[in-house]
Parts: structure tokens; C-alpha cells; sequence
């Protein structure tokens, strides 16, 4: 590695990092896993390489998932064993998710665009194949709910697996729950290669804790983040060997996405659960497209697609403006949601001391005159 | 209006007990079943909760809200027996929906597994490996329930006041044993626990009317009373449900006051005596307000004479034998602060909370540490636990040695922090050690930030080094600046949310 693959980071460049950190830190909070979806993007927009990009998304996840799982640990929040399961399988999959990595970066010659476009490539299609998957399922999912009077979680994929009890079962007592030993090291793998891949292994470490494993939200959020933690740790390893971290855009991101975290927690204590799953699934499709339409430059860059070069800068124009709209109105929207909250408290506080309490005060004059 | 409860093993003589010693004592009898049955005809979908804890589907919105109506169907249904002179329930702790009674009589029924063994294969035709497994299962079932149901273990003997055996005593026997247990000291009613079971009532029927009201059935609420003063938190979420809830509950009798706070959480904030004055309860408000929490106010009920140095949990025992505390049974008579002027700050401290729209519940914990452990592990959507004065009535050294032992209990048993009144300014508000603390942070992370992009292309150049040395070096520089970096920004943060409220 070289000096030439990383960017020249201006004022302008700084600002917007920091502000993709925000919007992913605000994101990060409300969803409780994710965030990455957006810096990961976000970052290649600005020319980042797509490698540099993870990299750097990937230690940046490191440095705020071990501030975050203490807090959740404090909390009770984290099933250890679960995470530390998972770990063995994910470690497994950042390795061979790196490995792929940098053969694609590898592979190509040239100068840097044309160097990292099938590593780009690559990049986009398993970032728009899994998390359209995840998107698509969780809009079904709030669909159906809204037709049945409960309004959870889809159970099937739990209880199909509890009919086969797949042995050996393994109890995690924080989480109380009881999963085949093999189901926990599949899907440690699958967040460990996406984690690696795209940075976003929460997207899908958090549904399948809840989905296939059966555990809460909140212990799903917990001990994802423990497993962050490592996973994290572990990337940020291989990448920092490597060479491809660029520890500036790890700062800019901390600043960003450490203080939109508390504004996006403060958010799901006052949104309802189902309108939390609607903003989150809208966010990823929003964020699939702008990724979708970034792919025929990178097919043009490598030659499979015939199309005239000047216009990569309207499909690079039009995929950030994509991806701005979906992380900002994202934002936008958590904000409005805790906004509105704070001003209905306020109203509702002074109605009811307007109307209601007869206080214990006035009560006891009332009956001791 | 005497209260027995009786757990048992699957297939031991739980219910043949309940029924004798209901009869002996010319008490009502309730099985869980019969409670079960009536539930489902009210509109509780009983079977479908069961069906979701045993296969550990994930309980729904909808479906803890159920929970809770099955609760306060329970409770209302023991309750009401209870004040027609005495009830005996039969069922799976049900005890457990009595928090704060202290003068439940609680027993558990054992019997050893041959016998429940022979029972099955007589009443269900199996071999006895079959009936083995069937008893198996069932158990593990029971515990499931129980543990989902009131986050206990069913095997806790700590939950019981009595353990009685079938496989060594007849039926004839146990009960006998046990009527003389009822005329325990600790198991009379009294004017107090008369009191409780009229808040434990009321508290169930207005669970019950908010849950009966399509208009607010969908709402989550905490609901306490206190004296008839009813106590209603809910989340922000249910802002407008939560509007139409007093006109819901006009329909019930004997409310003597209704308050009612949107909150997102709740601090249970321990003491003997309040003073809404006092520094402590301010800053308890202050951290209240920035965390849209309500305060339930606990105050404890424990009365010790001398300094006595003896554990903890130990205490309760020791106290009985000597003869100095009443386990948990006041005299019988009202609490006699009652009638007079002094009512612990309770009213006042209570007033100030309803006026800053923070006021959770009062709740008053007779019968030791026990009891204590028992409300706080039981009590849902806490953040906080703060332990004020208490103990007064013991020397200054051994109050703070008991108190510190108390919050260590506390935070063995609870999930959420548990702190010292004393610590609360310096752990949750802005002091000026946070100030220096915020200047440090912010100081690190400018020279953090001055560093890293002053000397950016040798950083850079090192950490992207392709000798292998240098790529072992720039790890574990890595790993060591990164989470420093993350630490340092996220305490900058974190302070300065602080100082400016909006944690």
C-alpha cells in the first residue's frame, strides 16, 4: 500500500464526514445496529476507496462498539456466551471476507479508480443483494403485523427450528434461550463475512438473534454490540495489517457518530416499535438504490459495460444524492419523532397538572379541613 | 382477610391440601385453574399466553399487556375472596401477584417422585418411564411459566415460608401443622394489611378497566395505590390513550386521588424518613426530569434498636428470635404515625413530585430486607435504584455499614445500577468534577486531532508500511489509539449531554 490510496481530506471533506458520523451515529442509536450501511457509502462517495472505506468504517465500529456494549453490559443487556459463540465463526468469516478483499483490489491494474472498481463492484453487489433481502423482509414482516392483532416479530423461523432441536443445544442464560450449537456458528459466519465485507454485520447479527435465535430486542442489541466489539477488533486487525486504514476518517466518524448515538437512543424510548422497524427498513431500501445505481460505473470502469466515461460523474452525482436523501431524511425523521415526543410530553405534563391531580395535599385539607 | 398460598409439585397433593385446610379453616378456596377458566370467559386469551411462554415465542406488545390483565385478574380475584374473611389459593405462586402483603402465608407442597410417579401412571395409563418424562416436562413447564410470569425460580426456597412434605406426613397431619402456623403472629391480618389488600384491589381493577376500554386497551401502564391514591405511569408512547384514562376510571369506586405521569422509565428511590427539601431529593428530581422518569417512593419499613453486627441477610432472622422487630407485622392496630401528624414526608415529598410531574408511586416495604429484594427484583422498567437514609434507628457506623450492605445486596439481585443517595450529584449531574473532567476530555481530543493531522502523511505512511515489523507496529498502534480516541470523544460527549440536559 501507498500514500496514493488514501484521499486528501479538506475542510469540506472533514464536514462531511463528520457529518455522515451523525447521521450514521443517529441511525446507530435509533436502529440499534447499522450505521456502517451509511458511512460505508457515504465515504466511497467522496472517493474513498471502497477497501479504505470499510477499513476505516470497520475501526471506527471497534472504538464505538466497546463504549457502547459497556454501557449495555451495565444495563444487562449482553449475553456473553451468545456473543463470544458467534465470535468463533465470525472471526472465521472477517478473514475470508478480507481475503476476497484484497484479491478483488489486487486482481485489476491501473490507476486507483480503475484498481478499485472490482473491489467496488463487489462491494455494491453483496451490500444491494443482502440488504434488499433485509429490507424487503422487515417491510413484509410490519405489513403483516398490521393485519394480526400481534403486532411482534415473525416466530417461524424459532419455531420451525425448536420442532427439529438440532443438538447439541446450547442454553445462553442472559438471553434465555436455547439454540443448536450449528444454527449460532452459521450466522456468526454470515456476520462476520458481511462485517468484513460491508461493515454491517449488526443488519444482520440483530435480526437473526431475534428472528432465528428468539432472544429480545434489547439483549439482540446488546450482545450484538459485545460482538461488534471483537468483530470489530478482529477487522480492524486484519485491515490496520493489511495497511488500509486511514485512522483520520476513524476520528472524523468518532466526533459524528459518537454524540448522534445518544440523540438516536433518545429516540426509541419515545417512537413506537413498529414505526422504529418502518424508518429503519425505508433507510436501507433508500440506501440499496443509491448503491444500485453506483454499480454501472464501477461495470464501466471494468470494462463489462459500454458506456461513454463522462457519464460516471452523473451516476456518482446521482448515487450520493440518493444516499444523502435517504441518511439525511432518515435523520430528519428520528429528530421530528424525538422533537414531537418532547413537545407532546411538555403539553401533556402541563394538561395534567392543569386538570388532574387532586394532590395529596389538597386531599388531606379536603378531608381535615 | 387471611391470605394462603400453596405451590406444589405436578401430580404431589397440592390441591387435596388447599381444599382440607380451605375447609378446616372455613376459608374460601381458589384453584388456578378455576381462576384460569374464569379469566378466559372474561376475554383473557389464558391459553394463548400459556402457549407463547411454554414454546418461548416472543411475547408481543399485545401479549404483555395480556399478562398483565391476567395479573390483575388474579390479584382482583384473591383480593376479593380475601376480604370475605380468607381465601386459600392453589396455583402457581401466586403469592407473587401480593407484593407487599406481608402477611401471606406462603407453602410450598412437595412430594417425592415415586409417588407423584405412581399417580400418573394410575391416572394417565403410562409405564413409568412415560409418566417419568410426562412429570419431567410438566415441571420444566411450571418453571418456565413462573419464571416468565414473576421472574422467579420455582426451586427458590426463599419464596416460601414452609415446605411441607406429603411422602412423611399425611394429609391430616399437614394441615393440622399449618392451621397452627396460620395463627402465627407474622400471619394475622392486620388494620395495615387490610389497607394493602384495598390498594392490591383497587390497583387490579383499574389495570382491569383501562384493559376493558377499547379506547385505552392498547396502553402500557404501570398502575399503584397507595391509601386509595391511585399512582398511573405510562410511556410517551401512549400519550393519547393515557388522556382518556381518567375518564375510564371515573366508574371506580373508593379512587381517592388519581395522578397521572407520562414517563419513560422509573427510579425507585429507598428511605425511611422523605424531606422534599432536602439536596438529595433535588437532584433525585433533576435527574429525574432529564431522563423523563418517574420516582416511586419506598420507604422502608425497619425498626432496629442497637448496633448489632450481624450480616445482612441474616438479620431478619435474628431480629424475630429476639423478639425486636415484628416481622413485618405491625401491631394491631394502624400504623399509629398514621393518626398522628408525622407521616414520613411522604404526602409533601409525594405533592413536590405531582408538581414537577415526575410523581411515580408510594410504596411501603414491611418485613425486612427480603421483602425489599422481592419489589425491587419485581419491579419493571426501573433505571435506578437509589438507597437514601435508612436504618436510623441503628448508631451512625453501623448505618452506613448496613446501608452500604444493603446496596450490594440490592445490586447482586437487581439488573439496573443501584447507588447511595450520596452518590448521586457526582454520577448523574454536572458537578464540577465533571467539569474538569469535560476539559481534560476536550483538551486529549484536540491534541489528539492535532497530532494525527499535522503529522497525517507520517502516520499514514507508517501505518500503511508493507514491512512486516511495521505492519505488527501499526496493529497494535491501532488497537491502542482507536479505543483511547473512542473513550476520550465519547467522555467529551457524554459531559457535555450532561451539562446541557439532554441525556
Amino acid at each position: 500500500m501507498g500514500l496514493e490510496y488514501f484521499v486528501d481530506i479538506t475542510w469540506s471533506t472533514a464536514a462531511q464526514v463528520v457529518m455522515l458520523g451523525f447521521i450514521g451515529g443517529i441511525l446507530s442509536g435509533f436502529i440499534g445496529s447499522g450505521g456502517a450501511f451509511f458511512m460505508t457509502p457515504g465515504m466511497m462517495n467522496l472517493g474513498v476507496l471502497g477497501p479504505v472505506a470499510v477499513a476505516s468504517n470497520i475501526t471506527h465500529k471497534f472504538g464505538k462498539a466497546m463504549v457502547g456494549s459497556k454501557r449495555h453490559s451495565e444495563l444487562g443487556n449482553v449475553d456473553k456466551k451468545l456473543s463470544i459463540f458467534m465470535l468463533i465463526t465470525a472471526a472465521i468469516g472477517i478473514r475470508i471476507a478480507v481475503m476476497l478483499m484484497k484479491y478483488m483490489f489486487e486482481g485489476n491494474e491501473g490507476h486507483n479508480a480503475t484498481k478499485s472498481a472490482g473491489a467496488d463492484l463487489y462491494i455494491s453487489l453483496v451490500f444491494v443483494v443482502v440488504l434488499t433481502i433485509v429490507s424487503i423482509s422487515m417491510l413484509r414482516d410490519i405489513n403483516k403485523s398490521r393485519k394480526k392483532i400481534d403486532k411482534g416479530p415473525s416466530r417461524k423461523i424459532v419455531e420451525f427450528l425448536n420442532k427439529y432441536k438440532l443438538r447439541p443445544l446450547i442454553y445462553f442464560p442472559v438471553a434465555d434461550i436455547s439454540v443448536s450449537l450449528w444454527v449460532v456458528l452459521i450466522v456468526g459466519l454470515a456476520c462476520g463475512y458481511l462485517a468484513g465485507t460491508i461493515g454491517v454485520g449488526g443488519f444482520i447479527g440483530v435480526p437473526a438473534m431475534i428472528y432465528v435465535f428468539g432472544a429480545s430486542a434489547s439483549v439482540a442489541a446488546g450482545s450484538e454490540l459485545y460482538l461488534a466489539m471483537y468483530m470489530g477488533a478482529f477487522g480492524a486487525i486484519n485491515y490496520a495489517f493489511e495497511g488500509l486504514v486511514d485512522i483520520r476518517l476513524t476520528l472524523l466518524l468518532f466526533i459524528g457518530s459518537l454524540f448522534g448515538i445518544y440523540v438516536g437512543v433518545y429516540g426509541t424510548k419515545v417512537v413506537k416499535e413498529v414505526s422504529i422497524r418502518l424508518v429503519t427498513a425505508i433507510i436501507i431500501l433508500l440506501c440499496v438504490i443509491s448503491r444500485f445505481i453506483a454499480i454501472p460505473v464501477y461495470l464501466q470502469q471494468l470494462g463489462f459495460l459500454d458506456m461513454d466515461p463522462a457519464n460516471n460523474d452523473y451516476f456518482n452525482f446521482a448515487s450520493k444524492a440518493m444516499l444523502y436523501l435517504s441518511g439525511i431524511s432518515g435523520g430528519l425523521l428520528i429528530l421530528y419523532y424525538v422533537f414531537k415526543a418532547y413537545l407532546h410530553r411538555r403539553k401533556i405534563q402541563a394538561s395534567f397538572s392543569a386538570k388532574y391531580p387532586l394532590t395529596v395535599k389538597e386531599k388531606l385539607a379536603e378531608e381535615n379541613p | 382477610m387471611q391470605i394462603i398460598c400453596i405451590s406444589c409439585h405436578s401430580y404431589g397433593y397440592g390441591k387435596e391440601l388447599a381444599e382440607k385446610l380451605a375447609s378446616e379453616l372455613s376459608y374460601d378456596h381458589i384453584a388456578r385453574e378455576e381462576l384460569a377458566d374464569k379469566a378466559t370467559a372474561y376475554g383473557i386469551p389464558v391459553g394463548k399466553l400459556e402457549t407463547a411462554i411454554l414454546k418461548q415465542q416472543l411475547i408481543t406488545e399485545e401479549l404483555s399487556i395480556e399478562i398483565e390483565r391476567f395479573k390483575a385478574f388474579i390479584t382482583a380475584e384473591i383480593c376479593k375472596r380475601a376480604k370475605k374473611g380468607g381465601v386459600v389459593y392453589h396455583g402457581r405462586m401466586g403469592h407473587m401477584v401480593l407484593q407487599g402483603l406481608s402477611n401471606v402465608l406462603r407453602i410450598r407442597a412437595v412430594a417425592n417422585e415415586g409417588e407423584r410417579i405412581n399417580r400418573v401412571v394410575k391416572r394417565m395409563n403410562l409405564d413409568r418411564k412415560q409418566a417419568k418424562n410426562y412429570i419431567d416436562q410438566v415441571d420444566e413447564d411450571r418453571c418456565r411459566y413462573t419464571k416468565f410470569f414473576y421472574n422467579v425460580n420455582c426451586g427458590d426456597p426463599t419464596l416460601f415460608d414452609i415446605s411441607i412434605n406429603s411422602s412423611h406426613l399425611s394429609i391430616e397431619n399437614s394441615v393440622g401443622a399449618l392451621i397452627n402456623l396460620t395463627h402465627l403472629k407474622e400471619f394475622q391480618p392486620t388494620p395495615e394489611s387490610n389497607l394493602k389488600i384495598e390498594d392490591l384491589l383497587l390497583q387490579a381493577q383499574c389495570r382491569l378497566a383501562i384493559a376493558e376500554d377499547s379506547r385505552t386497551r392498547a396502553a402500557k401502564v404501570d398502575v399503584k395505590a397507595f391509601h386509595g391514591n391511585v399512582s398511573l405511569t405510562y410511556l410517551p408512547a401512549f400519550v393519547k390513550q393515557a388522556e382518556l384514562i381518567p375518564q375510564v376510571l371515573k366508574k371506580i369506586e373508593n379512587i381517592k386521588s388519581l395522578v397521572c405521569t407520562m414517563a419513560a422509565t422509573n427510579i425507585l428511590y429507598i428511605q425511611e424518613r422523605f424531606n422534599p427539601e432536602a439536596d438529595t431529593f433535588n437532584h433525585l428530581v433533576e435527574i429525574a426530569g432529564k431522563w423523563n422518569a418517574s420516582v416511586e417512593l419506598i420507604r422502608l419499613v425497619h425498626q432496629i434498636k442497637e448496633d448489632k453486627t450481624i450480616p445482612l441477610e441474616e438479620m431478619d432472622l435474628k431480629k424475630i428470635s429476639d423478639g425486636e422487630i415484628n416481622g413485618g407485622i405491625l401491631d394491631d392496630t394502624l400504623e399509629p404515625e398514621e393518626d398522628e401528624k408525622d407521616k414520613y414526608g411522604i404526602p409533601e415529598t409525594f405533592n413536590r413530585l405531582i408538581q414537577v410531574g415526575r410523581a411515580g408511586a408510594v410504596n411501603t416495604v414491611y418485613g425486612g430486607i427480603q421483602s425489599l429484594v422481592n419489589i425491587v427484583k419485581s419491579a419493571k422498567g426501573n433505571c435506578l435504584v437509589v438507597v437514601g437514609d435508612v436504618f436510623l434507628a441503628s448508631g451512625s457506623a453501623s448505618q452506613k455499614r448496613m446501608k452500604r450492605d444493603l446496596i450490594s445486596l440490592l445490586s447482586d439481585q437487581s439488573r439496573v445500577p443501584v447507588i447511595s443517595s450520596d452518590d448521586l450529584k457526582e454520577q448523574y449531574l454536572f458537578g464540577p468534577k465533571q467539569r474538569i473532567k469535560t476539559i481534560i476530555y476536550a483538551l486529549l481530543s484536540v491534541l489528539i486531532f492535532y497530532i494525527v493531522f499535522t503529522y497525517q502523511k507520517m502516520i499514514l505512511k507508517f501505518l500503511s508500511a508493507s514491512d512486516t515489523e511495521f505492519k505488527i507496529l501499526a496493529v497494535i498502534v491501532v488497537l491502542i489509539s482507536v479505543p483511547f480516541a473512542a473513550y476520550v470523544i465519547s467522555g467529551f460527549w457524554h459531559n457535555i449531554l450532561k451539562f446541557v440536559k439532554l441525556e
